[in-house]
This record gives structure tokens, sequence and C-alpha cells, in this order.
């Protein structure tokens, strides 16, 4: 499936709406991966500006979703989209919630930075599981820039990578969660409400990496025609394999 | 960083068409039609905007073919129809008795549902009109038959055969040219009824194509029995039923949120 595919109706309005509707995703994933890199800035330098711009951020997402909503709803109505289109249409709403969850979540996360810029006494990367938020930062943004990318080129081969990087998610995870339980049970109540908002954000970004495997199950349902949702990433990856292997 | 400041395109309310911010071309106040005794459109009032297209929607006998030949008079032809009411193009009172209603039909041209083209030429078929109105020369001619055939979409099929006889076109092919013909004469105002209901799938692709072409030059009312037509080619959609104007607002909105429930159970299917 190439985007040429979505520009080849004889309506030339038809070609616009979906134009139209397929860069107002990727507008909005760029404005979601900015929210992710902001907030990684943000927590490392205890930035609150940082942080509070992360939230003007998010009513422009926001937003966006609603107009990727308003567009899909007129090309549903006006169109009547059938097979590409449709699919194109509907993916177009799944991803949009999702990246509009995403960027709540990078709120979410960043709320760490507000808290810790307000205390001289406790730097943001004494705190335990420090290290393993921004590990897990990272392939949020590695993730969200292959799945954004994936889509633009409406090809499902890099994804297998971003399920890959999910499972490296849960296991950082698990670390962070232990590391912290530790912590609490050495420290004394001092440092209790900066590691509160540290798990707060820990489980933020790891929610980010899964709406981003929503956003390739998408994805996938859009090149391929394929519900994969609701399956373990060893299945999903063993589909992906197989799509791959077909198309070679 | 403000929300003003980023360079992105977010907010497209200003998008949505509305009424009150459209040229309008022609003012339908009060208007009643009575064919004999039986009363036909009751008390219809709508804006139609300029270099826009409109389309009527409604069940069978819902009036929407009798308002469309209200625009340029087509009902006079009618014996025993009677209209009260008011309608104005660009503030000109259509049923004045003063009123020209051969400079009204130049103004406002109409395409029927079948195509109907003349036996004769191509090239006649799209100058009629214009050697009606006096005109013979050569080059006039040429370079108006050369410019309505672009404007219909037609132009590089049939550039080369330009005396072929009209009637030995494909339909849809009949149906541009028709369009052709009533463009000619560059009118300000283009009536379609059901202009694509004798036409397969593709060639009704390529004139709501062109219909959407169109609409920069002209101001385009469309009555077409397929809704999904009219959600397809038109930026305001009026519905009728039994004679009266029920609905009438942007397109996009009477498809995805119709304030009236007579309209919402039509174009869902609920009754007909």
């Amino acid at each position: 499936m190439e985007q040429t595919e979505f520009k080849s109706h004889i309506s030339q309005r038809y070609n616009a709406s979906l134009e139209d509707l397929f860069n107002q995703v990727l507008e909005m994933g760029g404005l979601v991966e900015k929210q992710l890199e902001n907030a990684v800035e943000a927590i490392k330098c205890e930035d609150k500006s940082l942080a509070k711009k992360i939230k003007q951020l998010d009513r422009i997402v926001n937003k966006e979703e609603v107009e990727i909503d308003r567009l899909c709803a007129s090309v549903f109505a006006r169109q009547q989209p059938t097979a590409s289109d449709l699919r194109l249409v509907v993916s177009a709403i799944r991803i949009a919630v999702d990246l509009e969850r995403i960027g709540d979540e990078a709120v979410n996360a960043s709320k760490l930075a507000i808290k810790m810029s307000k205390t001289d006494e406790v730097p943001c990367n004494t705190l335990p599981a420090y290290d393993y938020l921004m590990q897990i930062l990272d392939f949020d943004r590695a993730m969200l820039q292959k799945v954004l990318t994936s889509f633009a080129e409406l090809d499902i081969n890099g994804l297998s990578d971003i399920i890959e990087y999910e499972d490296q998610v849960s296991a950082i995870k698990a670390k962070a969660l232990v590391e912290i339980q530790q912590s609490l049970n050495n420290n004394s109540d001092a440092l209790a409400e900066y590691i509160m908002q540290m798990i707060v954000s820990i489980r933020s970004a790891e929610r980010v990496s899964a709406h981003i495997v929503n956003v390739c199950e998408s994805i996938i349902y859009l090149v391929e025609g394929e519900h994969v949702r609701n399956v373990n990433s060893e299945k999903l990856n063993d589909f992906l394999n197989k799509a791959e292997e077909d198309k070679s | 960083m403000s929300e003003k400041g980023l360079s992105i395109s977010v907010d497209r309310e200003s998008q949505s068409l509305s009424l009150e911010s459209e040229k309008i071309s022609i003012e339908v106040e009060n208007l009643d039609l009575y064919y004999g005794a039986k009363q036909a459109l009751n008390k219809i009032n709508m804006l139609i905007p300029e270099n826009r297209v409109t389309a009527f929607i409604g069940p069978s006998g819902c009036g929407k073919s009798t308002l469309l030949r209200c625009f340029n008079r087509m009902n006079d032809l009618i014996d025993i129809v009677r209209v009260e009411g008011k309608m104005t193009l660009h503030g000109d009172d259509i049923y004045s008795k003063s009123m020209d209603i051969s400079a009204l039909r130049r103004s406002v041209g109409m395409v029927f549902q079948k195509p109907n083209p003349f036996p004769k030429s191509i090239y006649e078929n799209v100058c009629y009109g214009l050697r009606l109105q006096g005109i013979t020369n050569k080059n006039t001619l040429d370079e108006a038959v050369e410019w309505a055939l672009k404007g219909a979409g037609l132009w590089e099929e049939v550039k080369d055969r330009l005396d072929e006889n009209a009637l030995g076109m494909s339909g849809g092919q009949q149906q541009r040219l028709c369009i052709a013909r009533a463009i000619a004469i560059k009118p300000k105002v283009l009536l379609l009824d059901e202009p694509t209901s004798a036409l397969d799938p593709i060639s009704t692709l390529a004139i709501e194509e062109l219909i959407f072409e169109l609409k920069k030059d002209f101001t385009i009312l469309i009555v077409t029995h397929n809704m999904q037509q009219a959600a397809r080619v038109s930026d305001y959609t009026a519905f009728m039923y039994m004679g009266d104007l029920i609905e009438y607002t942007d397109t996009d909105s009477l498809f995805t949120n119709p304030q009236v429930k007579r309209t919402e159970d039509y174009i869902t299917g609920r009754y007909g």
C-alpha cells in the first residue's frame, strides 16, 4: 500500500479530504513527539516552565483530536469510504485517541519536574528509579518516532522493533518498582512525596508505550486489513514476521 | 511557547460553511406554488449562496424539482401553475411582470435528467445558444466552444471530432455536452435536475467532479434522488418533504447532525 492510493480517486475533493486526514494525524503525532521530548528535558532539568509548555501543547493536541474526529465524520457522511479508504478513516480515529492519551501521559510524567523544581534539597536525579524513568522515556520517544514513520510510509516492517521495545519497557518498569520498594523500605518519610510522584511518572511513561502498541495495531489494520488487537507480543510478532515474509 | 505561536492548523472551525458569511445569489421569500387547486410548495424561504453547490433532496413528490424549475420559470410552461411570493436573482425579481424570460433563462441555465443533445454536431450543440444570441463571428464561437468543452471536462475527448454528430457520444459524454451547452452562454446559475440518474457509476463520478470544478464560475443548484450524491457534491443541502422546506443548512451539518427529526429519519433510511 502506498500513500498515493489515497490520491487516486476521480473526485479531487475526496483525495483532498483523505490527504488532509492523513496529514492531520501526522501533525498530531509531531506535536505529541514534542511533548515527550519536552517531558524528558523538563525532568532532567527540573524545568517547571518547560513542564507547563507540555500542558499548553496538550491543549493543542486535544484540539487536533477533535479536528480529526470532525474530518472522519465528514468523510463518512459525505464520501461513504470503502476498502483502504474506510480503513484509513477508522484507523485515524483510533490513532488520534491513542495519541491524545500519550499527550496526557506526557503531562502526567512531567509533573515530576514541577514537583522537584520546588525543592533544592533533593536533586531529581538522586531519586530512586530516576535512570529507569529516563530509559523508559527514551524508549517511548524511539517507539513513537518509528510508529509515525510507519504510518507515514504505510509500511509495517519497522513495527516488530516496537513490540520488542515494549517488552523491554515492561521489564524496566518492573525493575524500577523494585528499586522504589527498596528505597521506601530504607528511607525516611522525607522523600515519600517525591517518590510517589516518581511512581506516577513511571506508570505514565509505561502507559505511553502501551498506547504506541495500540497505534501499531491500527497501522496493521490500515495496511493489512487484519485485526490484531488483544494478542500478546509474541503473536503480534509472528504476524508481522509472516507479513514480511509474504511481502518478500 | 504560546498556543498562538505554534504554526499548526488545528482550529479549522472557520472552514465550516455558514450562510451568514456567504454572498447570496438568489433569495426566496414566502414562495407558494399551486398546480391548479393543489398546493405543491408551501411558504419556501431560503437564501442560495453564490459559487456554491446547493442540493435539494427529499422523497418523490416532495417538490424539489418543482422548486428547481421556479428558478428559471420553467413552470410557466404549465398552464395550471400559479406562483405566489418572491424570488430574486441578484436583487432582480424573477417573477416580476417586466422580467424578460429569455434573458432569465440565459442567466439561469438548466441541465435535465436525460441527456438531450440536439441531432447536430458537437460543435453546433455547444454554440447553439450563442447563435440564438446572434453571435456569428467564427473566432468568437470557436473560443466559446473550446472554453465550454474544457469547462465541461470534455475537450480532450472530442477536440478532434467536433463535426461529428453528438448523438454518437456515450451517455456520460452527452450529459457533459449538455453541461457545456448550458455554460457556453455563461449563465450565473446552473440548475441540474437529476443530472446523473441515467448514467453509470464512473460517468456519475466524472459529472460530480465536474460540478465541483464548475462552482468556481457558477452558482449550482442540483436536485438528486441520491442522498449520497448530495453529500458528495454539495456545500449546502435542503431537505424537502410534502412541499415544505424542512431543513436547510451546510451539507456537513445536515449529514452528521441534522436538527430536525424528519430529516434524520429520511437520511438514515427510516422512511422515504
